[in-house]
C-alpha cells in the first residue's frame, strides 16, 4: 500500500496549525490582541485620565476639584517654589544620565567586545545582581555608607583624605553636612541604582557593531579616538539614547531616594506623591506628572532629529 | 624590481594552532596576486598580516621594501576591501568613500569631490546620497572598492571579494577588477577559496595548505604542473594518479596528475574500468570512470560518441600530458 498524498488530521492541533498557515493574521491577532488591549485600555486610558485631570483645578476654599477645563493648574507650575522643583529634578536627572552614560560605556564596551564565556557570565551577573535585592534595602545601605559616621568618612580618615571629602562637602549648593544629606549623595545613589538600565541597552548596541567595521576604519587610517567618534559612538547612539531614557525618566519619577538621601528638598515624584495624597490636590499632581512625559517626548524628538536612530 | 609585499619566514601562531607557519612570499609590484586555499589554510591570516590586523609571531614583513612587521594598520599605506564590505551604515555612500580622507583631515570640499570621482570610476556616479542599506550587493562592493582606493594605497587587499555575489555578477566583476587593476597599476592581493576565480583573475597565485604555501606560480604552472597531490586535488579538476596506476598507464611509479581535457577514452587502454557517471558540461561531457579503484575523469568533446554508464572502457593520453609530481 502506498502512503496518501494528504496525511490524516490527528486532532485540533493540526486543524489550528492549518488555519494559521492559511491565515497568518490569526496568529498575529492572537499574540498581539491581549497586550494591545492592556496597553490601550489600562495604560493609555490611565494616561489620558491623568492628562484630563491636569486640566481641572482645585477650589482654594473648599479644597474640592472643580471639573471644568482650565489652564490654571499649569500656571501654578510656574510659581517659584514649583518651578524650583522642576529645575531641581530635571538637572538631577540630566546629570545622573550623563554620569551613568560615561561610567557605563567602558563596562558595556568591555562586555560587548572583549568578554567571552565566563567573563560574559560574570558581567551579566555583576550588572544584574544589584537588581535582585530590594530597592529600599539598597537605598538604606547607601544611607549608611554615606552617613557622617559611615564607611566613606572612615575610609577617608584611614587614607588621610578627609580634607578632600570636606572640601567636596564644603562646595556651595551641592555640598552639605555629610554625603548622605547633600545633593552629591542623592546623585551618587541615583547613578548607582539606575546604572544597569544604562549598561544593558548600551552593551546590546555595541555588540551589534561588527568588528570588521572598526577594522575598516583603522584600515583607512583612523586613530582610536577617530574610530570612537566617527564609528563606535554613532552606531552605539540608539543604545545610549535608550539607556538615557531609562535613567532620565526613572530619576524624574523617583520619590524615595531624594526623601531618604539628600537635602529632603522636593523632587517631582515627591511633589506628585504629596499633592495627590496629603494635599488632595489631584489636578496639580497630574500637572506635575505630565512634566516627565512632555520632557521625554521633546528629548526623543530632538534625538530623532539629530539622527540618533538612523543606524537602527 | 621592488617587491610590493615580502614575507620572510613569517609565522602567526594562535596558541597551539599554527595559522601561518614560516611562510616566504614575494609579490611583485603591480601584480594581481591570488592567495588560494581551503578555509583554515592560513590565506586570510596572511592577508591580515599584510593589512596589520595580525602581528607576526616571528619573521619579517616588508611592504615596498619597508619593514612593517610592527606597524599598526592605520599607519600602513595598504587598504582592504572587506568580505562583508564593512560599509558604515550611518553614513551615506559619499561620506563612506571619503572616510579615509576625512580622518586625514582633508577639507570637506576636496574630499567629497574626490569621493565623487572615485564613485564615477566604479560606475556609481549619482549614488552618493544613498545609504549603504539602499544598495544591492554588487553596488555595495563597488562602494567598498572606491572607499579602499581613496587613500591611493600601494597595495589593495581584497578578502573574498566576489564571494557574496551571484554567478553572473561575479563574472562581470572579475573582468572589471582586472581592468581597474590594470588602469591603476596598484598591486592587488586577493584571497579566495574559488579555484576558477584565482586562475582566471590572477597573474600569479599561492596555494595555501595548513598554514604553509604548497605552491606558488602562474595559473598555468599551478594548473598544468601541480607540485603536490594537495595542489592537484584542490586546484583542479585534475586527475590524481597513485604510483601504481601511473605505472600501469606507462609512466614511472610516482604520483602524477593528468588533466581530463588531455584524456581520451580508448576501448583498448592499458587499464580498463567501469564508467560510473556522465556529467554534461556544455562544450562536452565529463566521463567518470574507476580505474584500479581510483576515480578518473575524461573529457569527451560535444558530438563524439559517449559510453553508457556501467560499460567497461579504458583511457589514452599523450605521454607529455602526464605530469609527475615531486611532492607526495
Amino acid at each position: 500500500m502506498t502512503a496518501p498524498a494528504i496525511l490524516p488530521v490527528r486532532g485540533p492541533g493540526d486543524r489550528f496549525t492549518a488555519l494559521i498557515w492559511r491565515q497568518p493574521r490569526v496568529l498575529l491577532a492572537l499574540m498581539l490582541g491581549p497586550p494591545l488591549i492592556w496597553l490601550g485600555v489600562v495604560y493609555l486610558g490611565a494616561l489620558i485620565a491623568l492628562l484630563w485631570q491636569s486640566f481641572y483645578s482645585i477650589d482654594e476654599f473648599s479644597g474640592l476639584v472643580v471639573p471644568e477645563f482650565t489652564l490654571k493648574t499649569y500656571a501654578e507650575l510656574l510659581r517659584p517654589q514649583n518651578f524650583d522643583i522642576f529645575l531641581r529634578t530635571v538637572s538631577m536627572a540630566a546629570l545622573v544620565s550623563l554620569a551613568s552614560g560615561v561610567l557605563a560605556f567602558p563596562i558595556a564596551y568591555f562586555a560587548a567586545r572583549h568578554a567571552r564565556g565566563r567573563w560574559k557570565a560574570a558581567f551579566y551577573l555583576g550588572v544584574m545582581l544589584p537588581l535582585w535585592s530590594s530597592y529600599l534595602v539598597k537605598v538604606y545601605a547607601w544611607k549608611l555608607i554615606l552617613a557622617k559616621e559611615g564607611i566613606v568618612t572612615w575610609a577617608a580618615e584611614a587614607t588621610h583624605t578627609t580634607a578632600a571629602l570636606e572640601g567636596l562637602l564644603a562646595l556651595p549648593a551641592i555640598g552639605g553636612n555629610s554625603l548622605s544629606t547633600s545633593y552629591i549623595g542623592t546623585f551618587l545613589v541615583f547613578v548607582y541604582v539606575w546604572m544597569p538600565y544604562m549598561i544593558l541597552p548600551m552593551q546590546a548596541a555595541l555588540e551589534r557593531v561588527p568588528t570588521s567595521m572598526l577594522e575598516a576604519a583603522a584600515d583607512l587610517g583612523a586613530t582610536r579616538g577617530q574610530i570612537f567618534r566617527t564609528v563606535i559612538l554613532p552606531l552605539a547612539l540608539p543604545g545610549i539614547i535608550a539607556g538615557s531614557i531609562f535613567t532620565f525618566s526613572l530619576t524624574l519619577g523617583d520619590y524615595i531616594i531624594p526623601q531618604i538621601i539628600g537635602t529632603s528638598k522636593t523632587f517631582i515624584g515627591m511633589a506628585v506623591y504629596q499633592f495627590q495624597g496629603t494635599a488632595g490636590n489631584v489636578p496639580l499632581a497630574a500637572a506635575f506628572a505630565m512634566i516627565p512625559i512632555v520632557i521625554m517626548l521633546i528629548y526623543l524628538a530632538i534625538a530623532r532629529r539629530m539622527g540618533a536612530f538612523d543606524a537602527l | 624590481m621592488t617587491l610590493a609585499v615580502e614575507f620572510q619566514k613569517v609565522s602567526r601562531h594562535f596558541g597551539q594552532v599554527k595559522a601561518v607557519d614560516r611562510v616566504d612570499l614575494a609579490i611583485a609590484e603591480g601584480a594581481f596576486f591570488a592567495m588560494l586555499g581551503p578555509s583554515g589554510s592560513g590565506k586570510t591570516t596572511c592577508l591580515r598580516l599584510i593589512s596589520g590586523f595580525e602581528t607576526p609571531t616571528s619573521g619579517t614583513i616588508r611592504i615596498m621594501g619597508e619593514d612593517v612587521s610592527r606597524t599598526p594598520p592605520h599607519l600602513r599605506n595598504v587598504n582592504t576591501v572587506f568580505q562583508d564590505y564593512a560599509l558604515f551604515p550611518h553614513m551615506n555612500v559619499r561620506d563612506n568613500v571619503a572616510y579615509g580622507l576625512m580622518v586625514k583631515g582633508v577639507d570637506k570640499r576636496s574630499r567629497l569631490d574626490r569621493a565623487e570621482e572615485l564613485l564615477a570610476q566604479v560606475k556609481l556616479a549619482g549614488y552618493g546620497d544613498r545609504k549603504p542599506g539602499q544598495l544591492s550587493g554588487g553596488q555595495r562592493q563597488r562602494v567598498a572598492l572606491a572607499r579602499a582606493l581613496i587613500n591611493e594605497p600601494r597595495v589593495l587587499l581584497l578578502d573574498e571579494p566576489l564571494g557574496a555575489l551571484d554567478l553572473k555578477l561575479r563574472e562581470a566583476m572579475q573582468d572589471e577588477l582586472k581592468a581597474l587593476q590594470k588602469r591603476l597599476g596598484i598591486t592587488f592581493v586577493f584571497v579566495t577559496h574559488d579555484q576558477n576565480e584565482a586562475l582566471s583573475m590572477a597573474d600569479s597565485l599561492a596555494v595555501f595548505s595548513e598554514g604553509r604555501i604548497a605552491q606558488i606560480g602562474t595559473p598555468a604552472d599551478i594548473y598544468d604542473r601541480p607540485a603536490t597531490r594537495f595542489v592537484a586535488d584542490f586546484v583542479g579538476s585534475s586527475n590524481v594518479l597513485p604510483p601504481g596506476l601511473t605505472r600501469a598507464l606507462g609512466g614511472p611509479a610516482a604520483w602524477a596528475s593528468l588533466r581530463p581535457e588531455a584524456t581520451r577514452l580508448s576501448a583498448a587502454g592499458p587499464v580498463t574500468g567501469t564508467v560510473t557517471a556522465l556529467r554534461y558540461q556544455g562544450a562536452g561531457t565529463r566521463v567518470l570512470l574507476t580505474l584500479q579503484g581510483t576515480d578518473i575523469a575524461a573529457f569527451v568533446p560535444a558530438g563524439q560518441p559517449l559510453p553508457e554508464p556501467g560499460s567497461t572502457i579504458g583511457i589514452a593520453f599523450d605521454p607529455a600530458a602526464l605530469h609527475v609530481m615531486e611532492g607526495a
